[in-house]
């Protein structure tokens, strides 16, 4: 099959993926009345952490850009989203293998749901980030700007990279198992290596051309480019728009060449 | 009559090797002796034409390749040569609860299931109480417990139930009635009986001569991947036999 028929029959399938999706968000809600709680406590706790140690404990506010809390919950969200969306597409396959082995759907739709689902999670928990600025610029700390327009793009790239990711990831856990683990170390290991809690012009210079391969640079940049006023990074963000797209490829063109045998294998 | 699954030349090779998963350290030192990478042909040279309305035996002993066919008919495994053509829609009874979720609730369960299979939400809504009455009265006094809490006859009940309620005009069984208490049993043929009167078309994998002469009108004989025979039920069924007895 063709892409432009996959994504034609994708398409075709849209209220199927959303019950899918729907099943994921219920499935994470249905346990425990505190659900939608628990998706922005986190986020919440992890800032307050990083803040309480950089702005207080070390007095270096001035790593990210001020005000500090609002330049650290933008990229604690983000990256929510993304370790999220990492973890469960790396298990994509192998979790739904009963319901892979049962329907008849175009399998990409087992990693998109996930990416969606956690996409959702994502804006349901940006009322947070709205709560804040809210506060701050009452403060007269914040001072909006054009650039906010920029968010919804970040937001779009990074759903492609993860969409791209997962693609990449799924088929790989699924025959070599222990892939799940190298993901998590990755993953810690990719915490650091994005400027969450740092700024990209931080980085001194031989490595921060370095994080042009890091398409989550990029994408933080268009997410934190309407709350500060510095200017863009440029050169990040055409590094994360190339990535992205490669990373789409590749992930698309590993799952076609796998499935055969992931099918044999679940 | 025309034919809605068609088949040319279809194979499936799998790996020989029971330890079908590597580990990264195995992939890191494939010292060659260390894993077995031979592969065997679990079915080859399948070509087959089933017409709309047929009702088709599938038999042959353990490990001839039964279910791996019904399953690329139904498209959740690839061929590795030839092609399969199918051109309805197959609802397919091979693992019934498949997509069931224990934490959710059955009806939440009933909505997604039969929502994965493309049902809409309106149709569903209509079919709920067939759905349900089909399953039992047990199944009904605990519509809103979680699944995980079903016994598992209630929950291949309710599965059967779900499935058989769709649409699709190809059905595919895989021995799933050998579960199931005798009186639900009944119930089940007298579905499929129903179902077939309808016109649709089935593909029943079976060890049970009395089910297959039943339902089946045309036989095929799988032995050791390879379609051994195709005909009329009875014939079929007794060269198996034959062949069979011969073999102790």
């Amino acid at each position: 099959m063709g892409i432009g028929t996959k994504v034609a029959r994708l398409w075709q399938l849209r209220t199927i993926l959303w019950t899918l999706v729907v099943r994921d968000l219920r499935v994470r809600y249905a346990r425990s009345w505190l659900g939608y709680l628990w998706t922005v406590l986190d986020p919440l706790a992890m800032a307050a952490i990083y803040f309480v140690v950089f702005a207080f404990i070390f007095d270096r506010g001035d790593i990210g850009h001020r005000p500090y809390f609002i330049f650290l919950l933008v990229g604690l969200l983000a990256w929510q989203w993304v370790s999220g969306s990492v973890n469960s597409t790396a298990l994509a396959i192998l979790s739904e293998a009963k319901l892979v082995r049962s329907t008849n759907l175009p399998r990409e739709i087992w990693v998109l749901r996930i990416v969606i689902a956690k996409g959702i999670e994502f804006l349901l928990s940006l009322p947070i980030l709205v709560g804040f600025s809210v506060y701050y610029l009452v403060k007269g700390q914040l001072h909006l700007n054009a650039r906010l327009l920029f968010f919804p793009l970040g937001v779009v790239l990074l759903f492609v990279f993860l969409v791209g990711a997962g693609l990449l990831l799924a088929p790989v856990t699924a025959l070599v198992t222990d892939t799940q683990r190298v993901v998590r170390i990755l993953l810690r290991m990719g915490f650091y290596f994005t400027p969450v809690i740092y700024a990209v012009h931080h980085v001194p210079e031989p490595w921060r051309s370095a994080m042009w391969v890091n398409p989550l640079a990029g994408i933080t940049e268009l997410l934190r480019a309407g709350f500060f006023d510095a200017p863009l990074d440029t050169a990040s963000v055409v590094g994360a728009v190339v990535v992205t797209v490669v990373t789409l490829g590749a992930g698309i063109a590993t799952f076609a060449r796998l499935e055969r045998a992931v099918l044999k294998e679940i | 009559m025309t034919a809605v699954i068609r088949t040319e030349g279809l194979g499936i090779e799998f790996y020989r090797s029971r330890k079908r998963k590597l580990s990264l350290r195995e992939m890191l030192y494939r010292g060659g002796a260390s894993h077995d990478r031979g592969t065997f042909w679990a079915l080859r040279n399948i070509s087959l034409e089933v017409a709309q309305g047929e009702a088709v035996g599938l038999l042959g002993p353990n490990g001839c390749g039964k279910s791996t066919l019904l399953k690329m008919i139904a498209g959740v495994l690839i061929p590795d040569e030839g092609s399969v053509t199918v051109s309805q829609g197959v609802a397919p009874l091979i693992e019934l609860t498949g997509g069931f979720l224990g934490e959710l609730t059955a009806r939440e369960n009933i909505y997604l299931t039969a929502g994965l299979h493309g049902l809409s939400r309106d149709a569903i809504d209509e079919r709920f109480d067939a759905i349900v009455d089909f399953a039992g009265p047990q199944v009904r006094a605990a519509l809103d417990t979680p699944f995980r809490h079903f016994s598992s006859g209630m929950q291949v009940r309710l599965g059967f139930s779900v499935i058989t309620t769709l649409d699709d005009p190809i059905l595919l069984v895989d021995e799933v009635l050998a579960v199931g208490d005798r009186a639900f049993k009944e119930k089940c043929y007298r579905r499929m009986g129903q179902l077939l009167a309808e016109g649709r078309t089935l593909f029943l994998v079976s060890h049970n001569e009395k089910d297959l002469t039943r339902f089946c009108t045309r036989g095929l004989y799988l032995r050791s991947g390879e379609l051994a025979a195709d005909g009329p039920i009875r014939e079929v069924l007794a060269q198996y036999n034959a062949d069979w007895t011969g073999a102790e």
